[in-house]
């Protein structure tokens, strides 16, 4: 006869502390959805340390924005590690693409102050890798877009199938109007995102040379007012955000020093466009310091 | 000097006796369908260039290196990106009369990415466009002047227009079969047959190597002496030009 099972003292304390955290969490989140006035608000984390997960409305769609870069970059090294696009191939620096929708070309409404470097390069070329780092860094529409137009968002849909990353769902490139208007949007929840960074966390999104150097874009993002400004200054985080009239979204891999990273995804959409926001760095925080508290720091 | 006297000159190729993958993205003498519904024969005849550093330092005209013409990106092939690449022996036609858009402009003409030769094989390369043939050139910039608006576009194609006949250039607008963000420039479907070329064989191999753009054979043919030419011409200095202004 078996012997019945006796939790040990420590496990209980840590099932008890997981609990308890859990709890804080959700009092706080539901706080910051009505002090910042959100309409909608979707939160997924894991946290490789504790394997604690937690979620909030995580099955939600939400508008994608610039998140759905995060899914162009993978689809990206699937062709690299496949073999069908070195890093370093040229790509001609071009302001012209067709709508997924009619065909038509379309320009992007672009500029030197958003663009930087890609628009100095109108007209000459571009590696793929040199796009793809700027298509994150510094979230550009221009680079983005010359990335689907050469990997195809058929493959982009494909990577994130084969990866089985559910709640990413990417149809068209950016400013993509006729396309926008035919309701072909791109949308993602944040358990899909989550999925997703995670992998690339793991070494598991094509193996461990292409999420490694994925993570290494990500780690130079110069964008920080999401998920970092929720952190202490050490904090290093290879994420991507996504800003748009009423969504500010954040989707990273927190890096502290002396503990495994955690994972987090905070999507937020406002009923009406308004100024700065701090919603998802509130978010950010809440977590940090409940993780912090319960490694009893 | 036998070793310098056969690096002056590139190789003109039957493109039927390149080895068969070439053979199968260059598509020699197949016929291909225009957007009117008229056939035409992609070129024969191709020149070969055996590196990088030979398509820079070849120059068609005295404002036009070889490597304008080649300059493409991940949408040409990947085999006819690689050296020893081939384009078409129009090509110096098409240089020839940008020299001419040169003169007539008195500044720098800039030749896009994927603006001049493009192989059957790229991505571009849709119906029979002139690309394929090597005389068409895309222009994106005039000195320093970046076309992507009406009156900088129409302004060039009518000075092109009233240059030559022989020239067509696309009218501005958004649709296909029009440009809004360079000049599209051609000559239609003009092949070249070069004159070491013997045309007495369908597809057999060429037993002798040919070779063209010697710099000194017509110097040789008339006795002239073996001295390079002076870097910047008496008129191209007086002009304030130099040889190698197109590039950057
Ligand atoms: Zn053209």
């Amino acid at each position: 006869m078996a012997k019945p099972q006796v939790e040990p003292p420590e496990e209980a304390a840590v099932r008890q502390s997981v609990a308890k955290a859990e709890q804080s969490l959700y009092a706080s989140v539901l706080a910051i959805r009505d002090r910042h006035e959100l309409e909608r608000l979707g939160i997924a984390f894991y946290d490789a340390e504790t394997t604690l997960q937690w979620s909030y409305n995580a099955d939600a769609m939400f508008h994608a924005a610039s998140t759905m870069k995060l899914a162009v970059l993978l689809a990206v090294f699937r062709q690299h590690t496949r073999g069908e696009l070195a890093l370093e191939e040229p790509v001609h620096v071009r302001n012209k693409f067709l709508s997924i929708h009619d065909r038509k070309p379309y320009m992007l409404d672009i500029n030197r102050d958003t663009e930087g470097e890609v628009f100095e390069r109108l007209g000459r070329t571009m590696s793929v890798e040199q796009l793809a780092y700027h298509m994150i860094t510094s979230s550009s529409n221009f680079a983005t877009n010359l990335l689907v137009d050469v990997v195809g968002v058929p493959v982009i849909q494909t990577a994130l199938d084969e990866l089985k990353i559910e709640g990413i769902k990417v149809l068209r490139g950016v400013e993509d109007q006729a396309a926008f208007e035919a309701g072909l949007n791109n949308e993602v929840t944040a358990n899909g995102l989550l999925k997703l960074l995670r992998l690339v966390e793991e070494g598991k999104a094509y193996g461990e040379e292409a999420s490694a150097r994925m993570r290494e874009i990500l780690l130079d993002q110069r964008f920080k007012s999401g998920i970092p400004a929720g952190l202490p200054q050490a904090a290093r985080v290879a994420h991507k955000s996504g800003n748009i009239s009423t969504v500010h979204h954040d989707a990273g891999i927190v890096y502290l020093e002396g503990r495994k990273p955690y994972v987090l995804v905070i999507l937020t959409q406002f009923p009406s466009e308004t100024g700065a926001r701090t919603a998802v760095a509130d978010v950010s925080r809440d977590i940090y310091e409940c993780l912090a508290g319960m490694n009893g720091g | 000097m036998a070793e310098i006297e056969s690096e002056s000159g590139l190789k003109i190729v039957d493109a039927f006796d390149l080895d068969p993958e070439l053979r199968a993205l260059l598509r020699p003498g197949e016929l291909v369908e225009g957007i009117r519904g008229q056939y035409h024969h992609l070129p024969r005849y191709f020149y070969e260039i055996p590196s990088r550093e030979a398509a820079r330092e070849i120059r068609v005209t005295p404002h036009f290196g070889l490597n304008e013409f080649l300059l493409v990106d991940l949408k040409e092939a990947a085999r006819v990106r690689a050296f020893p690449r081939y384009v078409p022996c129009a090509i110096r036609i098409a240089a020839f009369y940008l020299e001419r858009l040169r003169e007539a402009t008195g500044a720098p003409v800039h030749l896009a990415v994927n603006g001049g030769y493009r192989s059957p094989a790229h991505k571009l390369s849709v119906a029979a466009t002139p690309h394929m043939w090597g005389t068409a050139a895309d222009v994106y910039k005039i000195g320093t002047v970046v076309l992507r608006d009406r009156a900088s576009i129409e302004t060039y194609n009518r000075v092109i227009e009233d240059l030559t006949d022989d020239l067509y250039v696309m009218p501005y607008g958004h649709e296909i079969g029009k440009a809004d963000d360079h000049i599209h420039v051609d000559l239609g479907y003009v092949t070249v047959v070069p004159r070491e070329i013997s045309e007495d064989r369908l597809e057999g191999p060429q037993d002798k190597p040919r070779f063209a753009f010697e710099e000194r054979r017509r110097g040789d043919r008339r006795g002239w002496p073996r001295e390079p030419l002076p870097e910047v011409l008496p008129a191209a200095a007086h002009a304030g030009s130099t040889r190698s202004e197109s590039q950057k």
